[in-house]
């Protein structure tokens, strides 16, 4: 496929992307590179009998990866595991007929390790044939071509939703900073919880944490006592928002829903698709959480993190970047809100 | 993993006898978190040797997964020093925590924060902790003096009897109903 085909059918329109993923390092990073030894066939018409002959008697686990053949020359061996003038009677003492090949080894440059994106993969190709499988889903995350604009609108609402949380919370006196949470369960495109700092409170009350805990409120628990919740008047809950800010927010986005999925106290009763924890949620953050926040919102299986502007102790993205620990047992996706004038969201926070 | 002058988590370590009877405590909760069937982690904050705070997992009963033993000490702290007109901050920077399990990423950094003098604990966290799968302490350099593996054994006995019964919490396992 040429490459400006290719251009074309990953990026439908040029449309605007307020929200850049933040992605693990080993992906925006190149392929880490090792050294091998390859050799060159005689004779063009061997190439298939050198092939299986060294697939067979001398295979490269950890290269499995790299294709064994380019044009006229085979992968040999590491250098990590012989030296250049061990070749000649390394191939010999494992059976390979050593009269395929010529006797001059060459030392080249390859990929370490499977490219694990489309860019990885253009740039290592040029040094040695490799194998690649693109992952769609992972390739619309590093293009950043994962939403429309339709889900880029939603995803702003909510945005500027958590940034009047912000200014009117101050206002109100619920909090002295100016940062604001919104928790929205996408399965019903409802608004589960609000979150605000109430660190003058309690050093631990940081914006992601009151949010949590607001959620946990929909699900008949919480810690954190701080306001009466509004009474069920619908078939939504409305515990996770304090009720001056639900008044609020209702007027200046009354096409928004509000309150979370009803949640089954009796275990029994219990059904696989009922609230548990943040599952599935969205958090839409006016600040980059930091690293106690990120841990948090981790234990609480949160599905996406939306944030504004970074934090200096930010978790996701300033200081480190844990939704990407491998050893984890869950992980969520994170988008910054760029900074640019592109979105003038930001200039509110 | 750490290996700071301040921070020793890898070897088996002995303890002074006053700092074996805040573990001894700190296990007794761990136990009653499992009889609770919360994850089995006790706490205990100690201040100028006497006990200031307890806690045990209350993720289960709050539906809140952040509700772990040691923000729930510090909680404790803190209504404490409101209701007898104290200095928090600087009261917490006294403080030696004492706990079953290693502190996960957030409790870490959230000690860390708050500058807690010393955290002495039982056996490491593979899941979640705050040195063995990341180490906090390279991006909050804490003042606090950490120190672990004193019956690390018994306190991985209780998680693994917890892991072995079911989480109530956790959702039900979807079952695919094969077409007849």
């Amino acid at each position: 496929m040429s490459s400006a085909k290719r251009v074309k059918l990953d990026v439908p329109e040029q449309e605007e992307q307020p929200f850049i993923p933040i992605l693990a390092n080993e992906l925006l990073e190149d392929t880490p590179l090792t050294k091998v030894f390859v050799g060159k066939i005689q004779d063009s018409k061997s190439i298939s009998e050198v092939i299986k002959s060294l697939n067979l008697l001398l295979p490269i686990p950890s290269l499995a990866h790299l294709k064994r053949i380019n044009k006229q020359e085979v992968l040999l061996v590491s250098t990590s595991d012989l030296a250049k003038d061990k070749i000649y009677e390394y191939l010999e003492t494992n059976g390979f007929n050593i009269n395929l090949l010529y006797t001059d080894f060459r030392e080249v440059e390859v990929a370490k390790i499977a490219p694990k994106t489309r860019l990885q993969y253009e740039k290592v190709q040029k040094l040695w044939p490799c194998n690649f499988h693109p992952d769609k889903y992972l390739e619309k995350l590093v293009t950043n071509t994962l939403f429309n604009s339709l889900e880029i609108n939603v995803h702003k609402t909510y945005m500027s939703m958590a940034i009047l949380v912000a200014t009117e919370a101050k206002k109100l006196h619920i909090t002295e900073y100016d940062s604001g949470v919104v928790v929205v369960d996408p399965k019903v495109n409802s608004v589960v919880a609000l979150g605000y700092s109430e660190s003058h409170h309690n050093p631990c009350k940081h914006p992601s944490m009151v949010a949590i805990d607001n959620v946990a409120k929909t699900q008949s628990g919480g810690a954190w006592k701080s306001y009466e919740p509004i009474p069920d008047s619908s078939n939504l809950n409305l515990n996770g928002c304090h009720p001056k800010l639900f008044k609020i927010l209702l007027k200046k986005f009354p096409h928004i829903n509000f309150g979370a999925s009803k949640f089954q106290i009796d275990h029994e009763q219990k059904e696989p698709s009922d609230p548990y924890l943040c599952t599935g949620y969205y958090i839409y953050l006016t600040r980059e959480p930091c690293i106690m926040c990120a841990m948090a919102l981790i234990h609480s299986r949160v599905k996406r993190v939306f944030y504004g502007k970074s934090s200096d102790n930010g978790g996701l993205g300033t200081l480190y970047k844990i939704h990407v620990i491998k050893d984890l047992n869950h992980h969520y996706e994170v988008f910054r809100t760029l900074c640019e004038n592109k979105c003038e969201l930001v200039n509110e926070l | 993993m750490s290996n700071d002058a301040n921070s020793d988590i890898s070897a088996v370590i002995t303890l002074a006898d006053h700092e074996q009877y805040f573990m001894e405590k700190a296990f007794f909760y761990a136990r009653q978190a499992l009889d609770k069937q919360e994850v089995p982690v006790g706490c205990i904050f100690v201040y100028e040797n006497n006990i200031l705070a307890v806690g045990r997992n209350e993720v289960n009963k709050t539906k809140n997964a952040t509700r772990h033993a040691e923000m729930i000490c510090i909680d404790e702290i803190l209504k404490h020093c409101k209701e007898n007109d104290l200095d928090f901050k600087k009261m917490i920077s006294f403080v030696d925590v004492y706990v079953t399990v290693e502190p996960c990423i957030m409790c870490a950094a959230a000690l860390f924060n708050l500058n807690i003098r010393s955290i002495t604990f039982g056996c490491r966290n593979d899941r979640f902790g705050g040195s063995t799968v990341y180490d906090v302490s390279k991006v909050i350099k804490p003042t606090t003096v950490v120190k672990g593996g004193y019956r690390a054994c018994e306190a991985m006995e209780l998680l693994k009897d917890f892991y072995k019964g079911q989480n109530p919490n956790a959702p039900l396992p979807k079952v695919r109903i094969k077409k007849s």
